[in-house]
């Protein structure tokens, strides 16, 4: 099978897949509002595998809820029978139950039936934001994406000023919650009040408390996206956010836009820190630099295993563009940068493979790997490839524990990364 | 296609204890929206079709259905080729095959699936999406099965049909329509069993099949945990039916009576005593005495290795009691573990049971139990009144546990060792035994320094 880079399928099905749905970026995405009641509008199942999906990988409730289209109303009802069904029914049962706001989105049965859920918001009084996610389309990552940037567009509130030193932050659906509390905690060390949408650190975090999974347990507030456009600045982490950040930027020109397709590795590091250092007119703090300094002796004492070592990697397009970059940037060699959907950035990658496809594909690779950074599922296939090791990344990490607590970006991220892979590969290249 | 009027059927099974109770034409309560949380139908289709290993599982839909639940059940098999239970196959159909349809698509793929698997069968599942836009299904698997010579069978049980319990039925119905009587058995025997609705999760089967050996039961074949297609083909042969632990598959059971005039029991292999009771059950169905007589025998060694491998955990165990929230039969299956185990049940919830579930929890738990059917707010009042040592619950109780300090079991996490047969009872005595042991629940909702005063 040839192996490229392009928009067209190779074959007719997928074989143990690594595309997550539309749907699913948009449940997590709503997951990171407080208070927010993810309401999706499909078959009852739709929503159960969702929350069986995060609740395993963040070991979390998981707040889902679901209309429950049924044969008849998939042919009779035209979406608002159900939504609003589906919240009376809700709301009766659970009396206490104030949401700030209900975060629906469809998925491919009643997109396909073509449901007006746009309209449906006119009969609601909690605020309501809606996004077409038909999992035919796209993936978890472009159903994160749209989800951002339905809030933005319905939410925020357009204004002609900016209040200084705000920023807004716009993290890719691949990045844990520790790792957007990292970002948002260097970008307040440079003094700025920082907002993530969504923002995840403060809702799937491995915090608990009475009475959770019916709605989102924490997150950035309603009121705070409604005054987003008053931020000075937006910064987009990943390609698939870049559409997020010029919604914002409609509803106040004033905002200045910096992009970012990653934070992993020094370049793209001291790429960050060099604009807010630009910006705020001030050295980042010693604790900062210290880290640099930490990354550096990272690469130097480890480029000696990867730099000898073969790599498959598999991942959403905006993951493993930095994974990527992380593991050039010390001489591994990536054999076959296996994405889940087609996205521009992957022509950034440079890999001696780079293409859309499943982990059928990605195996045709394994036997000349010395590692895979893959989900869950190359965990069984690589009992085949004893010679193969494996470090588990992105969605969904089932058995191991403490994933939201996984931290891979900035300096210090990037440290323990290295340190992690080099690690894992000295067992199966010097231990046997 | 599947029709409505089948669905009625299912929905109005006739041998379904609680359907004696509903009006006519009322049978299993529909989803309401907003208020469905377990899996649709074709979840169901999919959990009570995934363990025939020797057989692809191909999800003719978007990417939602399969990309989500591929590789989470713990279904073991002893199948010695490629192990497609654990697998992922799916159309992942694009907005194009919901334009244009996706028939080709579907066909293309098992052609895919035949030249670079071989299976011994293919399950094509409709989904939401395909069902609604019409593919034929049905034609692309009889062209599929014509060309390849296996059987492929399609499974209509989109999504929006109903709940995970008809997805499970309509899979029985697929079984029974293109499987079930396709194929004669190389030789049988007076004592040929079907086992039914058991998926072997964790390899709970292996718990006691040791024992149908020992006894001289042959399982002919099995719906469908560590099952292989070209032995359920064979089903029609059997001389008793035994379903283990589900009710959705009474259907099938049913009409398997009607048709082969196969009778059918019911049991579970949770616990010594249900254990032994099922054991009885079936030789006394199957009528041999030679066979009665011998399952006596092996009933009797197993229980007695089994009292003393219990012996220790038993002092351990002397006057703790325990609060049990989960749904449906576990709700007096491991109440009667527990209760084998020498733990004295005080509360079950009876949430989401049958009437046939609560009248054994009922007699399991006796007078002075309490049948909970508001768990969530009951369970901490009760674990006060009783003085309860430990909660066995699903997670969302985890709250109540730490709030109490007392021990917790979550029953509904994914477990990796079996709770079944004789020797599974001994699995939860040691997972029991850790759980009293551990002081976590007690340790961690200590106030931080912080809160104090």
């Amino acid at each position: 099978m040839e192996f490229s880079l392009t928009h067209k399928e190779h074959k007719p099905l997928q074989i143990n897949p690594i595309k997550h749905s539309q749907p699913m970026g948009a449940t997590l995405a709503f997951l990171g509002i407080k208070g927010c009641m993810p309401l999706m509008h499909g078959a009852q199942g739709c929503a159960s595998f969702t929350k069986v999906f995060f609740t395993r990988h963040f070991n979390e409730p998981i707040a889902v809820h679901n209309t429950s289209v049924s044969d008849l109303t998939a042919v009779l009802d035209g979406g608002d029978y159900s939504i609003l069904m589906a919240i009376e029914n809700i709301q009766n049962k659970e009396k206490n139950l104030t949401p700030s706001m209900i975060g629906l989105h469809t998925t491919g049965l009643t997109e396909t039936k073509g449901d007006d859920v746009r309209s449906v918001g006119t009969h609601i009084e909690i605020p309501y934001v809606f996004v077409n996610t038909p999992d035919y389309e796209g993936g978890m990552e472009s159903g994160w994406s749209l989800t951002v940037t339905a809030m933005i567009e319905q939410l925020t509130q357009a204004v002609t000023y900016i209040q200084p030193n705000t920023l807004v932050l716009l993290p890719h659906v691949s990045m844990q919650p520790i790792e957007v509390e990292k970002i948002k905690a260097l970008c307040e060390d440079f003094g700025f009040e920082t907002y993530a949408l969504p923002d995840l650190s403060t809702s799937l975090d491995g915090y608990w408390e009475a009475g959770q999974g019916k709605l989102s347990n924490g997150g950035i507030r309603v009121d705070e996206i409604r005054d987003l456009a008053t931020s000075s600045f937006v910064i987009s982490i990943g390609a698939s956010m870049k559409k997020s950040a010029l919604a914002l930027q409609k509803k106040n020109p004033l905002i200045e836009h910096i992009h970012f397709d990653h934070l992993m590795g020094l370049d793209a590091n001291d790429n960050f820190v060099g604009k807010l250092m630009e910006i705020r007119h001030i050295a980042p703090n010693a604790h900062l630099k210290r880290w640099r300094a930490r990354l550096q002796d990272a690469m130097l004492d480890s480029h000696f295993l990867i730099g000898s070592s073969h790599f498959v990697i598999t991942g959403e397009p905006d993951m493993l563009t930095g994974m990527c970059a992380l593991i050039r940037s010390v001489g591994g060699t990536v054999d076959a940068a296996v994405s889940t959907t087609f996205s521009e950035v992957l022509h950034t990658i440079d890999a001696q493979k780079v293409f859309v496809g499943d982990l059928e594909d990605a195996r045709e690779f394994f036997d000349g790997a010395n590692m895979v950074i893959s989900n869950f599922h190359s965990e069984r296939i690589l009992h085949s490839y004893p010679n193969t090791a494996l470090v588990i990344r992105g969605f969904p990490n089932y058995e191991e524990l403490g994933n939201q607590l996984k931290n891979d970006q900035l300096y210090e991220g990037s440290a323990y990364f290295l340190f992690e892979i080099a690690n894992v590969l000295r067992k199966v290249k010097h231990e046997h | 296609m599947v029709s409505r009027a089948k669905i009625k059927e299912l929905m109005n099974e006739s041998a379904c204890s609680h359907s004696k109770e509903k009006k006519p034409g009322e049978g299993c309560d529909k989803p309401k929206p907003g208020l469905a949380t377990g899996g649709c139908a074709f979840d169901g289709a999919q959990i009570s079709l995934f363990p025939y290993a020797d057989a692809v599982h191909l999800v003719h839909g978007p990417q939602t259905c399969l990309g989500a639940s591929w590789e989470t059940r713990e279904t073991k098999t002893s199948y010695l080729g490629r192990d497609h239970t654990q697998m992922g196959f799916t159309t992942g159909i694009t907005t194009n095959d919901v334009i244009f349809g996706g028939d080709k698509r579907l066909s293309n793929s098992i052609d895919y699936v035949m030249e670079h698997y071989k299976p011994e069968a293919i399950f094509v599942y409709s989904t939401c999406v395909t069902a609604l836009v019409g593919d034929d299904i049905d034609m692309t698997c009889k062209l599929g099965s014509q060309k390849h010579k296996i059987p492929v069978v399609p499974v209509h049980a989109a999504g929006f049909v109903g709940s995970k319990n008809l997805g499970s039925r309509l899979a029985g119905e697929a079984v029974l329509e293109h499987l079930i009587g396709t194929k004669e058995p190389e030789y049988t025997t007076p004592y040929d069993i079907n086992l039914i609705g058991d998926y072997n999760v964790t390899g709970d089967m292996w718990q006691y099949l040791p024992l149908f050996e020992k006894i001289g039961l042959r399982v002919l074949s099995s719906m469908s945990g560590d099952g292989r297609v070209g032995d359920i083909r064979t089903a029609h042969r059997a001389k008793l039916n035994v379903i283990v632990c589900a009710k959705s598959l009474i259907t099938l059971t049913r009409k398997m009576e009607e048709q082969y005039g196969i009778p059918w029991i019911s049991v579970s292999f949770y616990g010594k005593r249900d254990t032994s009771f099922a054991i009885r059950e079936i030789v006394n169905a199957l009528g041999d005495l030679e066979l009665i007589t011998r399952a006596e025998l092996v009933i009797a060694q197993a229980e007695e290795e089994l009292e003393t491998a219990l012996t220790p955990y038993r002092q351990l165990f002397a006057g703790k009691k325990a609060v049990l929230n989960t749904g449906g039969n576990k709700a007096w299956s491991i109440a009667s573990s527990l209760q084998d185990l020498g733990i004295e049940v005080v509360a079950t919830s009876i949430a989401k049971s049958t009437q046939d579930d609560i009248d054994k929890a009922r007699e399991y738990l006796g007078k002075d139990g309490v049948l909970m059917t508001k768990p969530a707010s009951e369970q901490g009042k009760i674990i006060d009144s009783t003085g309860a040592h430990i909660l066995l619950a699903g997670g969302r109780s985890l709250y109540t546990a730490i709030k109490k300090k007392i021990s917790f079991i979550d029953v509904n996490q994914e477990k990796k060792t079996s709770y079944g047969g004789y020797s599974g009872l001994l699995n939860l005595a040691e997972d029991l035994k850790y759980a009293f042991r551990n002081p976590v629940f007690a340790n961690v909702g200590k106030p931080a320094p912080w809160e104090v005063n």
